[in-house]
């Protein structure tokens, strides 16, 4: 596929470094945060879907795991969440095995059902499971001061703010890796036909549990970050489907498949949802979902390949 | 370079959205900011609780002949008449959003207090931002007893949590057991499982134990379930004496509906708040919920008593259409605890309000609650709540504990499904 | 837990699998068409629930006097959804169809919201109401009408789709459409008819389920996921399957709840769906 020249892509780099020096109001910021952890989200589940063609709907599974994991290992062992952060990847890759290993014999539609069925399984454990609070939620203990090690910053946010980068950075820099791989060729292999791909010697399951591994590892990763930025979580935030579709869509409006894809998807879709409220939202005729619906399906019809699709159209002489 | 043009483009979008909004803030102006869910299933309660906010607002800074703070004359006179002016936001019922906004109302709008949240999750999360940039918080309605205990300094609660709420319904069936000579053994608990639902449960269950009763049957479920055949059966099979449940509106009708269906009679009914007491209830069950009783910490009926409650009523409707009903109505006395408190400091300040929160103490006759005060403990938490039961005789909530403050006889046991026909 | 507890949840599930089963027949029959899952069926039964509502409410239509109406009116917002929305991805990928019958769920659940606001609103006093009583069971009128009138709809659908000239011209537009083309069959106008009955079956559920069942914007999500799990037990696209599919659904959840736990009953129906999907993936009568 044809890449930004790399002269734009460092300018773009250099642009979201410099902008929490610039604008210091904690709101733009946070809505910088909240996109680059939408990308992220959307890059993972792109891995998988966009790469592999394997379409889950139950992806808030692992952000859920990820953001418990760190949050009950600091707050019963009073481990540091960077450690948290890790186990909860581990966790989720392990997790997404188990799930992976029978649900990987369905197909199409059938598999994005099982993967719905999934979430809301684990969704109405984990309401009930008291071990973690169950419907009560988990406040993360306030650690003073501000510290990296304690990945927690009160007075300003701009050290979330790179740590949401940088993970967008890991996010990205792995698609691109699996991208130009042989790993990258075989998932694309059994994305467009998978029955040609086994017939060609691929191991079309090892490689999509491959896939789902690496997804779900990165996206535990957001749901650690999500904790510590929140320092709020419970099942309603960080296992619902609405999450599942919300990464989905962000990925599918930006186009999958690709590496901006899921970037432009966030750029777009998050100051949308947050401009739409702010304007409208006071008003409790929800008329922001109404316009967002509406976009939603524009898009859809107008560019089905997503926005990326749509510059690489309009990109064309 | 037409893709990147398209970034770009989109990043510039993103920004510009975000952007900083003018500095509104004038100086005869006070700004608050209030925060409810405005869509999803609990908007209409956060729609309620806006018009309750709108309309302390409009008494404010009118002129009314009302006995609560700041009715008489127009404006805070503390500040030379300054107005008071909300800013509404929707949280969607997400803590981070709920955070988000926060953090914007605080930083942008510049505003002076921050108000509401109605969800115990956001109520905590937008709190915490409040205390990062010391801005004093109000809180009206969420029921988690966690939130007082986090040790916060700009934090105030004005209701009863979810320990006072319950409370009240074992001091009232050890009452009622003593006044009629009947004997409870058994309590039912069904929830639903969410936060709020699963809160009241817990408090429940450790009461019953200290109050000796056995929890003989307790049931969680999905506030949005399309069917509670299964739910209704097992409390069927289980009959405890005394049935507490904590349920939303929706599931609350869906409940007294499969009841019915079913046959079942609990002989004691004494509902945790919420959607028994939204008006909404009692319009779609009518006379099926005869002899339900509900905890509620505020009562229509006592507006023979307190001819306050039926002029706040009035004015009430005509905002929007419907009765003062619990939880608006804490919000409205929340919100004027709150411009009680800036009134009184004579100033902006944050640190100004926050002290003359602390020193707070409006008495019972300014009040639409049946409490003794609004006044505040160390913790923040009000120390005036006092919680009532109500129970629905001939279609209308009336209270009926207190014994002191009842308005009716209790009502037991609740008539079978056969003695209503 | 006795047997009388457990043979009236018996009958209470499968009274309500049935109208499951009528909703998820709508969303089977527009997949065997076309291979599209329409994210937005819930909203669909929404709006036949709120139209039902308003028909008693405006002009003192009994829900199921105003049925004719509701099917009418779903009737054309399924072949409006098609002709606006779906004809135009028809050839995209799975995604972008996930992606815009998704919105238009949205569009719709917060449309209904800026209309009608967010109350809850039932039909008070319908022409049927009450309960039978038969030998210590319980089984309440509007819940008996509702299943029989599912079962009706979804005989009349059953004949139609096997028995008229146009309902074979649907089978054959399902089976093939290029053949169908070739056939003379008009594939253009069957997809469009598909959505129209499709949308048309989920309107008889709404006004069934309107003698009963309170309405809302957002009511129409946890039937729909419950329909998604029926659809893909009875198969994809076999709409007969659908019944039973329906039925298993509306049964295991009650049993779920008595047997094993209410707060679990969401985990039991789930836990079925995926051991049925792998034990035969194609679910129990797949058709492929």
């Amino acid at each position: 596929m044809a890449r930004l020249p790399g002269l734009a892509a460092a300018a773009l780099l250099a642009a979201l470094l410099a902008f929490p020096l610039v604008v210091t109001l904690p709101f733009p910021r946070h809505v910088m945060i909240m996109i680059f952890l939408y990308a992220t989200l959307a890059q993972a589940w792109n891995l998988l879907a966009g790469y592999c063609g394997q379409i889950s709907l139950g992806h808030a599974v692992f952000f859920g795991t990820g953001a418990y994991t760190s949050s009950m290992l600091v707050k019963t062992l009073d481990l540091t969440p960077w450690a948290g952060m890790l186990a909860g990847a581990v966790l989720a890759a392990a997790l997404s095995q188990v799930i992976g290993y029978p649900v990987f014999r369905l197909q199409g539609h059938y598999f994005a059902i099982a993967t719905i069925a999934v979430g809301e399984i684990v969704y109405t454990l984990a309401l009930n499971w008291d071990l973690i609070g169950a419907a009560r939620g988990l406040y993360v203990p306030i650690k003073r001061p501000d510290s990296l090690s304690n990945f927690q910053f009160h007075e300003s946010k701009q050290a979330y703010y790179y740590i949401a980068l940088a993970l967008l950075l890991l996010a990205v820099a792995v698609t691109r890796r699996v991208e130009r791989s042989r790993t990258g060729f075989y998932f694309r292999a059994i994305r467009e036909d998978a029955l040609a791909a086994a017939s060609l010697g691929v191991a079309v399951t090892r490689y999509k549990l491959r896939a789902m591994a690496l997804s779900a590892a990165l996206t535990a990763l957001c749901g650690t970050f999500y904790a510590q930025y929140v320092l709020f979580i419970d099942p309603e935030s960080v296992f619902p489907l609405s999450l599942s579709i919300l990464i989905c869509l962000v990925a599918v409006l930006g186009g999958v498949g690709t590496v901006w894809g899921p970037l432009v998807g966030a750029a777009v879709l998050v100051p949308l949802g947050e401009g739409t409220r702010i304007l409208f939202g006071g008003t409790g005729k929800a008329l922001d979902l109404v316009v967002y619906g509406a976009l939603i399906m524009l898009v859809s019809v107008l560019q089905p390949a997503g926005l990326v699709g749509l510059a690489r159209r309009l990109g064309r002489p | 370079m037409n893709r990147l043009v398209v970034l770009v483009a989109a990043l510039v979008v993103a920004v510009g959205l975000a952007a900083p909004a003018p500095a509104r803030a004038q100086a005869r102006e006070v700004v608050i900011g209030v925060l409810y869910p405005l869509s999803g299933n609990a908007a209409q309660v956060g729609l309620d609780s806006v018009n309750a906010v709108k309309l302390a607002v409009e008494i404010v800074n009118g002129n009314y002949d009302l006995n609560v703070p700041l009715a008489r004359g127009e404006g805070l006179p503390g500040l030379g008449g300054a107005r008071i002016r909300v800013i509404v936001v929707d949280h969607q019922g997400k803590p981070d959003v709920g955070q988000g906004e926060a953090e914007r109302l605080i930083t942008q709008e510049k505003v002076h207090a921050l108000f509401g949240a109605y969800f115990s999750s956001v109520t905590g999360t937008a709190s915490q931002v409040a205390e990062r940039h010391g801005i004093p918080y109000v809180n009206a309605e969420s029921s988690s007893p966690a939130l007082t205990e986090r040790g916060f300094k700009w934090f105030f609660r004005t209701s009863p949590h979810d320990g006072h709420f319950s409370q009240v319904m074992f001091d009232f069936m050890r009452d009622l057991e003593k006044r009629r000579g009947v004997k409870f053994k058994t309590v039912g608990i069904m929830h639903e499982a969410t936060q709020f639902g699963s809160d009241s449960a817990k408090v429940q269950e450790e009461l019953a134990r200290k109050y000796g009763y056995e929890v003989a049957v307790k049931i969680a479920y999905r506030d949005k379930a399309t069917n509670l055949d299964a739910e209704v059966g097992r409390l069927k099979a289980a009959n405890p004496d005394v049935l507490l449940p904590s349920s939303y509106t929706n599931d609350a009708i869906l409940f007294v509906r499969t009841a019915k269906n079913l046959d079942y009679n609990p002989r004691l009914l004494i509902a945790q708040d919420a959607g028994w007491t939204d008006p909404t209830f009692l319009r779609e069950t009518g006379k099926d919920a005869e002899g339900h009783i509900t905890r509620a910490p505020f009562a229509l009926d006592m507006a023979a008593k307190k001819p306050l409650i039926r002029q706040v009523n009035e004015m009430f409707k005509k905002m929007g259409g419907r009765d003062l009903s619990d939880v608006p109505a804490r919000a409205f006395t929340g919100f004027l605890t709150l411009a009680d408190a800036i009134n009184r400091a004579k100033s902006t300040n944050p640190e100004e309000i926050r002290k003359a929160l602390v020193a707070t103490n409006i008495p019972a006759d300014q009040l639409i609650m049946p409490w003794t005060a609004v006044k505040f403990d160390d913790k923040g938490q009000n120390a005036g709540v006092r919680a009532i039961l109500q129970q629905a005789q001939k279609g209308q909530y009336v209270t009926i504990y207190p014994f002191e403050l009842a308005a009716a006889d209790v009502m037991y046991p609740m008539p079978t499904w056969k003695e209503r026909r | 837990m006795t047997a009388e507890v457990l043979l009236q949840g018996l009958v209470g599930g499968l009274l309500m699998g049935l109208v499951y089963a009528l909703i998820a027949a709508g969303l089977s029959l527009i997949f065997g068409l076309m291979e599209i899952v329409n994210f937005a069926h819930g909203e669909f039964l929404m709006v036949a629930m709120f139209s039902t509502f308003w028909a008693w409410a405006v002009v003192g239509l009994d829900p199921l006097a105003a049925l004719p109406l509701t099917a009418a009116i779903l009737f054309l917002l399924g072949i409006a959804t098609y002709h606006g929305l779906i004809r135009w991805i028809l050839g995209g990928p799975m995604l972008a169809q996930i992606f815009a019958t998704f919105g238009l769920a949205v569009f719709l659940r917060s449309g209904a919201q800026a209309l009608w606001g967010v109350d809850f609103r039932l039909v008070k006093d319908p022409l049927v109401q009450g309960r039978l009583e038969l030998a210590g069971l319980f089984v309440g009128l509007p819940q008996l009408v509702a299943s029989a009138g599912a079962l009706a709809a979804f005989a009349a659908l059953y004949w139609f789709i096997t028995r008229t000239e146009t309902g074979l011209a649907l089978q054959a537009t399902a089976q093939d459409r290029q053949a169908a083309a070739l056939m003379g069959i008009d594939t253009q106008r069957m997809f469009a008819l598909g959505w129209g009955i499709g949308a048309a079956c989920v309107g008889v559920a709404g006004a069934l389920l309107g003698m009963f069942f309170y309405v809302f914007p957002d009511v129409g999500s946890t039937f729909a996921l419950l329909a998604y799990v029926a659809v893909a037990l009875g198969g994809f696209g076999n709409v007969p399957a659908t019944l039973l599919g329906g039925v298993v659904v509306g049964v295991v959840e009650v049993m779920g709840g008595l047997l094993i736990s209410p707060t679990l009953k969401a985990v039991v129906v789930f836990a079925m769906y995926l051991a049925v999907v792998l034990w035969r993936p194609q679910g129990l009568f797949g058709r492929f």
